[in-house]
């Protein structure tokens, strides 16, 4: 290729270029006549060949959006790029080009057969996100290290390989070594990796193979604990009290807070903090029980009312089928008997027959549709009630217990204030001397500093607790308003849709009658 | 006369009053003079038969007889008679009114047995006589019923259930006796009862009884369960109807229906009527013997009898029987104390009851009647166990085992063969392999009672090589259905039908699994074919064919019918939903109109839509040729679509679909021409099974399976001819010489010699003489030869020419007879020193004549 990119001027990829590859793949024969003369629109192009065109860079191929195989070889393009919008991709070959650098193929997540056949690539990279690969072509590249191919592991789906004519390849343990590391591999360069060498490369590399799965085992472990942790608190973030089950509030309040930190150092301030701590707890717990609780109850009543919703939408829709289907029968006679027949007045008659049918089914479809519009209203109003009933005594429970957890709170303040001015007197007496650490010395200077410092301590707690608590009655609160205007809007939707089909349909058949009474006529 | 009077009314009253209050009663009835002769030849029947079962036992001179236990009585047999014969007469004495017990009758051979020793506990190696339906079932089949004569009286003889079985044959009390044996061996609590009971039961009359086997299982009313009420279930819309008007109507119903339905009462009241059997003079008389068999053991939730004769279970409360005697297992006789006037209904059959009951051993296991006082219940088990060692153990049976061949198990009914009288029905069963068709059972319904016109029959077969397995004949509608057990090559499972002609009515139900269409189901009208698939890849499940008449063809002499096929109108075909494809563009429906060259196709609906997308699209005249242009008009292609899409309004779509359709036209109808061959193939073979039916015999039966009897045969013989050869082979070739010397058991060194010598010399001896006598032979024949040779030579110039041809045939025949024996005589003086050799090798071989062995 080399040479003729010496002599011949690029290409870009332009309207006439594509078209004229179009016309010259799509349907050939009779087929292909049609096919031009109505025009072929890009977006329904499955496959596309593009090869000996010259071409420089990838571009204006957005328009064929549901495109599954592309064809790019033996051109000149040195960079993959413009590939993005081609999510569709199944297949693509991109072999004999000057491409340097494995990029631009993360949105195609569906591909399985790449090809870079006799490219500039030194590095094998960028394709995390093609897990379904499993055809994979490298060959006559500059692929230099053995250890840059323990990337590939992470294909579950390759079977065939193929590196020749990289200098790797020239490796005496060069077959071995992918043997032993791609275990899925069923073909490398195009020949059967057979039990043999397998076995062979697993003895040699018994231990770095171990190390490699050792590694990836744990990595794999870590990522299930981390997505399980992260699952049970995408559950409690749905019941609105993630974080309640343990001590997280308690020691939030005490984040921010410095002065109540060093508080907590004075001597009998430790009992009382054990107390509180596990009070606080406790009841913290308690929101969390109520609030899955709650959550579960939440979900078995949307379930509840989803189902009773499909159920009444299905019936229905059954019904207005089944008129259908009675108007689709008795259709097909009448046209029989209308072809069939030559009298002009018994067509007169059977045709305003069937067009006081069509008015009927109308009547009757429409019926039918009011009436479930009625009947879905009502359960939805229910389901309103309910809902905002159920939000309102979470809601009320939930304060209760928030309310408990600030009673403990202006406790605990009361009983460190009393301390602290005990051991302001103390300290003031010089009793303390020892006991106490600078930090603490620095604030009982006088009686005003230490009752700042224990009714800021205070403030920030409370302020933790309103805050959390405002969390999570708004978020509440926004979840049930959401949850009945999607529910609405739905509805409102489905309605539409269905009417709309009645329409169409109705407007359908009278249509076909007019067409024919036309064609009658004529 | 007086006798039979009290024995009409007898019922076993215990106090005097009660029974003089019924003779008051009774005495009312008046006998007219038809009833008196009835049973006046009744009793002069008697006699007769007592001299018939005196013949009968004197005609059997069975094996077992010889047997001991069944001439003589062990002691403790006569011990017990002893016992019987006391309680016998007190008995009497207590009770003179009563009729005798069955206790002591005579068996086979003319001895006085107690018939609780008659009773065999067998367990026969048959899983099916294992439990008490089946069992009752194998004996009402094997035996043949002979009624009691004179039917008003015990019999006088009871034989051993091992002569039963053999003569195929005995009464109501034999048949219950090996019933019960059978029962007691497989677990039962089991018990022969002897008392009374309706005509048609003592007869064995089923002519009013409705067959079992027409008694269809009712289907189980299907009900659809109701959907539990949920919460937010919405309410059904209002319904304007009056409520009055409603009720009105449903009242103006019922009343309909009731009238109706008295009407219906009233109909079966009277056919049931005309039904009835006339009035039995002798009811209540008649002496039958049954099955009781008690709950308690074997899972048997309650009492309930069994009539040995037809092997049915009955409640025991049923009318059929209408008193009780005696009971008797093989550890007990039980005399029933209670009333019988209501039949067995008031009976209670707690065998301790020691006032309902009268016991003659109390040996038996049946527990005491239950006191509930629990101090009183010590004592007396304590009692009844020292009782128990001092009281008098049943003899054990003098009956020997009964044994059942897996043949006459097979075979059943006597010859094979049984024929059952069922109130309008009749049913015949055959042994398998008796008929040469399979034919194991024939059940004919019938319209009357006199069973004249048949309605419908139901035949059963066996071991069928075409799997054939039943036959319903409807007789009425002419139809005919047969079942197939699977592993036909057709797979066919169900075959209904009117005639076997083709292009008729029929409809054919196949195994759709072993199928590769997955064929289900075929209908077939006269000009209509429909077929229901299950489980195909394509999701076709259903084709519908309408064909039109045949055109007038010249018909070719002798062609077959394939060369003028019925023309195909109209193919319907329907595809179950494939979840892979939207629903838009999954064909639901395709209709191939295909005289009007047109093709409709409907989708599936869509999960939230009500109207289904569909298309019609007239096929161009030159659709499918190549190198024309096709016209595309609006008109080729009419749509309706729910999504309305860009895609399908396309004329290339449009094309596409159309090339495609054409091909699955094209196979739709090859599939309908294979589906005809197929019929014609079916019905082909299905004649010629017909024509000549054969039976399977599984590789297990010994018995029937000729190619393993052969097989067996031919081992055996090889066996056989094996060791013949084996003793020729051991015949020894030194026998005569040794023979000479006197066969001793050790040869002298000289002896030796003289044995090696002689046998040589007389080897030499005979190689000689076969020498000679070739030799002979050759110049006989040379001599011959030269003869015929010289007699040609003279008159050769006379001879006809016939006579020359003949010279020549014999002289060319001699040439080669003589060449035979100068090749033999050659050969034998090859052989013959070689002989010599090898036998006195042998002979230097041989241990016997060997040094170490030689007395000296």
């Amino acid at each position: 290729m080399s040479s003729l990119y010496d002599t011949m001027e690029p290409n870009v990829i332009d309207d006439d270029m594509l078209r004229n590859a179009v016309e010259e793949q799509g349907p050939k024969e009779e087929a292909g006549r049609i096919a031009k003369l109505e025009g072929i629109d890009f977006k329904h192009v499955s496959s596309l060949r593009l090869d000996f065109k010259n071409i420089l860079k990838i571009d204006n191929l957005w328009q064929f959006h549901s495109l599954t195989k592309l064809q790019l070889d033996n051109n000149i393009i040195e960079k993959i790029s413009g590939l993005d919008t081609l999510v569709h991709l199944v297949w693509l070959d991109l072999s004999f080009n000057n491409i340097e650098v494995i990029e631009g193929l993360k949105a195609l997540t569906k591909l399985e057969d790449l090809s870079l056949y006799n490219n500039r690539i030194s590095v094998v990279e960028n394709m995390d996100t093609l897990s379904n690969l499993q055809v994979l072509s490298l060959g006559n590249n500059n692929l230099t290290s053995l250890e840059n191919l323990i990337y590939l592991r992470k294909f579950k789906q390759l079977r065939t390989l193929s590196l020749a004519g990289n200098p790797l390849s020239e490796d005496d343990q060069y077959k071995l070594f992918i043997a032993a590391h791609l275990p899925n591999l069923a073909y490398l360069d195009f020949r059967l990796l057979n039990e043999n060498i397998r076995e062979m490369a697993t003895m040699k590399y018994q231990y770095s193979i171990d190390d490699i799965t050792h590694n990836e085992n744990q990595e794999k472990r870590k990522q299930e604990e981390e997505e399980q942790k992260q699952r049970e608190l995408d559950l409690h973030k749905a019941a609105y009290v993630e974080n309640l089950n343990g001590p997280f509030l308690f020691e939030s309040m005490y984040a921010d807070d410095a002065d109540g930190t060093k508080l907590s150092g004075l001597p009998g301030v430790a009992e009382l903090m054990d107390s509180y701590r596990s009070k606080c707890i406790e009841i913290c717990q308690n929101i969390f029980e109520y609030g899955m609780k709650q959550h579960e109850k939440r979900e078995a009543e949307a379930f509840e009312f989803n189902e009773c919703m499909q159920e009444a939408i299905r019936e229905n829709q059954e019904q207005g089928a089944k008129k259908i289907q009675e108007l689709t029968e008795k259709n097909s006679e009448i046209l029989n008997e209308l072809s069939q027949s030559g009298n002009q007045d018994f067509l007169d008659l059977k045709i305003s027959q069937y067009i006081d049918d069509i008015n009927k089914l109308l009547d009757s479809l429409m019926t039918l549709e009011l009436q479930l519009v009625d009947q879905t209203e009502e359960i939805i109003k229910e389901y309103e009630r309910n809902v905002s009933d159920m939000v309102s005594a979470f809601l009320e429970t939930v304060q209760g217990l928030m309310a408990q957890v600030r009673d403990l709170e202006n406790h605990h303040h009361e009983k460190l204030l009393e301390i602290s001015i005990n051991l302001l007197e103390k300290v003031l007496k010089g009793e303390m001397d020892d006991e106490i650490t600078d930090d603490i010395r620095m604030i009982f200077v006088d009686k005003d500093t230490v009752i700042n410092a224990v009714s800021a301590s205070h403030d920030i707690h409370l302020l933790k607790i309103d805050n959390r608590e405002d969390e999570l009655v708004t978020k509440m609160n926004t979840w049930a308003n959401n949850l009945i205007q999607k529910v609405q809007k739905d509805e409102i939707q489905r309605n539409r849709n269905r009417i709309l089909e009645i329409t169409t349909y109705i407007d359908h058949l009278r249509d076909e009658l007019d067409n024919l009474e036309l064609h009658e006529q004529m | 006369m007086e006798y039979l009077e009290d024995n009409k009314t007898e019922t076993f009253e215990e106090e005097d009053k009660e029974r003089e209050e019924d003779q008051v009663l009774d005495s009312d009835e008046v006998l007219d003079s038809n009833e008196l002769n009835d049973m006046q030849e009744c009793l002069s029947q008697t006699d007769l038969s007592n001299i018939d079962n005196n013949r009968a036992i004197q005609q059997l001179s069975l094996g077992s007889m010889e047997f001991p236990s069944y001439t003589t009585n062990s002691e403790k047999e006569e011990m017990l008679l002893g016992l019987a014969d006391n309680f016998w007469h007190q008995y009497t004495h207590l009770y003179p009114d009563r009729k005798p017990l069955f206790m002591c009758p005579r068996n086979e051979c003319g001895v006085e047995k107690f018939v609780c020793t008659t009773l065999h506990p067998t367990l026969l190696p048959y899983s099916d006589l294992y439990d008490w339906d089946q069992s009752a079932k194998f004996v009402s089949e094997y035996l043949t019923m002979e009624p009691l004569n004179p039917p008003l009286e015990l019999p006088r003889s009871l034989f051993s259930s091992t002569s039963v079985l053999q003569k195929q044959s005995g009464n109501c009390f034999d048949f219950s006796v090996l019933l019960c044996s059978l029962l007691l061996g497989a677990g039962y609590d089991a018990y022969c009862v002897s008392g009374y009971a309706t005509r048609e039961m003592c007869l064995m009359d089923e002519k009013r009884n409705i067959c079992p086997l027409l008694n269809k299982v009712e289907e189980s009313s299907w009900e659809i369960p109701q959907k539990p009420l949920k919460k937010y279930t919405v309410k059904p819309p209002r319904q304007l109807i009056s409520k009055f008007a409603v009720q009105q109507e449903a009242k103006k119903q019922a009343k309909m229906e009731e009238a109706l339905r008295n009407e219906q009462e009233e109909e079966t009241r009277l056919k049931e009527d005309a039904e009835k059997p006339g009035p039995d003079n002798l009811h209540g008389l008649r002496v039958h013997c049954w099955v009781l068999v008690l709950s308690g053991k074997r899972e048997v939730p309650e009492n309930f009898f069994i009539d040995a004769l037809t092997g049915k279970s009955y409640a025991t409360i049923s009318e059929p029987f209408l008193g009780v005697e005696s009971v008797w297992n093989h550890e007990d006789y039980w005399v029933n104390m209670q009333d019988c006037r209501n039949g067995c209904k008031d009976m209670k059959f707690d065998l301790g009851d020691p006032v309902c009951w009268e016991y003659l051993l109390q040996g038996g296991s049946k527990p005491l009647l239950l006191i509930p006082d629990e101090e009183d219940e010590e004592e007396l088990n304590g009692e009844t166990i020292q009782e128990n060692k001092t009281i008098f153990q049943m003899p054990p049976s003098w009956v020997l085992p009964i044994v059942i061949r897996p043949k006459e198990f097979e075979t059943r009914c006597p010859q094979g063969r049984k024929i059952l009288q069922y109130k309008k029905a009749k049913h015949e069963k055959w042994a398998p392999y008796l008929k040469r068709d399979g034919h194991v059972s024939r059940l004919t319904g019938y319209l009357d009672t006199e069973c004249t016109q048949e309605v419908k029959i139901q035949d059963c077969f066996q071991n069928r090589k075409d799997k054939l397995d039943l036959r319903e004949q409807n007789k009425i509608e002419q139809v005919t259905t047969e079942y197939f057990i699977p592993g036909r090559a057709d797979s066919l499972k169900v075959h209904e039908y009117r005639s076997l002609a083709p292009e008729t009515e029929r409809s054919m139900m196949f195994y759709s699994e072993a199928r590769l269409d997955g064929l289900q189901r075929r209908d077939e009208k006269p000009v209509e074919m429909t077929e229901i698939y299950q489980g195909r890849a394509d999701f076709l499940y259903y084709r519908h064919i309408v064909f039109g008449k045949r055109p007038k063809k010249v018909a070719i002499a002798g062609g077959p019918t394939e060369a003028n096929p019925r023309p195909i109108l109209k193919i319907t075909e329907r595809f179950n939903r494939n979840k892979e494809k939207p629903a838009n563009e999954d064909v639901a429906e395709r209709t191939f109109l295909l005289t009007e060259d047109r093709i409709q196709l409907r989708c599936h609906r869509k999960d939230d839509h009500i109207t289904t997308s569909y298309w019609e699209f007239l096929k161009p005249a030159n659709l499918g040729e190549k190198d024309t242009p096709i016209v595309l008009t609006p008109e080729t292609c009419i749509s309706y679509q729910v999504e309305p899409s860009e895609k399908f309004s396309k004329q290339l779509y449009v094309y596409e679909t159309l090339v495609t359709l054409q091909q699955a036209e094209q196979n739709s109808k090859d599939n309908v021409r294979k589906s005809e061959t197929e019929v014609r193939e079916i019905l082909a073979t299905r004649a010629q099974e017909e024509a000549d039916p054969q039976l399977t015999i599984s590789i297990y039966d010994t018995e029937r399976n000729e190619k393993s009897k052969e097989k067996r045969e031919a081992m055996e013989r090889a066996i056989q001819e094996e060791r013949q050869r084996r003793a020729v082979q051991e015949l020894d070739y030194l026998a005569p010489f040794l023979a000479q010397l006197g066969d001793p058991e050790k040869l002298t060194l000289w002896q030796a010699q003289k044995v090696k010598e002689d046998c040589l010399s007389d080897m030499k001896q005979r190689l000689i003489e076969k020498a000679n006598l070739i030799q002979a032979r050759f110049e006989k024949e040379t001599q011959e030869l030269q003869k015929k040779q010289q007699w040609y030579h003279q008159n050769q110039m006379s001879m006809s020419k016939e006579d020359e041809e003949a010279y020549l045939d014999y002289c060319s025949e001699a040439m080669f007879r003589i060449h035979i024996l100068e090749t033999r005589l050659n050969r034998h003086k090859d052989l013959a020193p070689q002989k010599y050799l090898a036998l006195e090798d042998r002979l230097n071989k041989d241990p016997r004549l060997r040094e170490p062995f030689l007395t000296s």
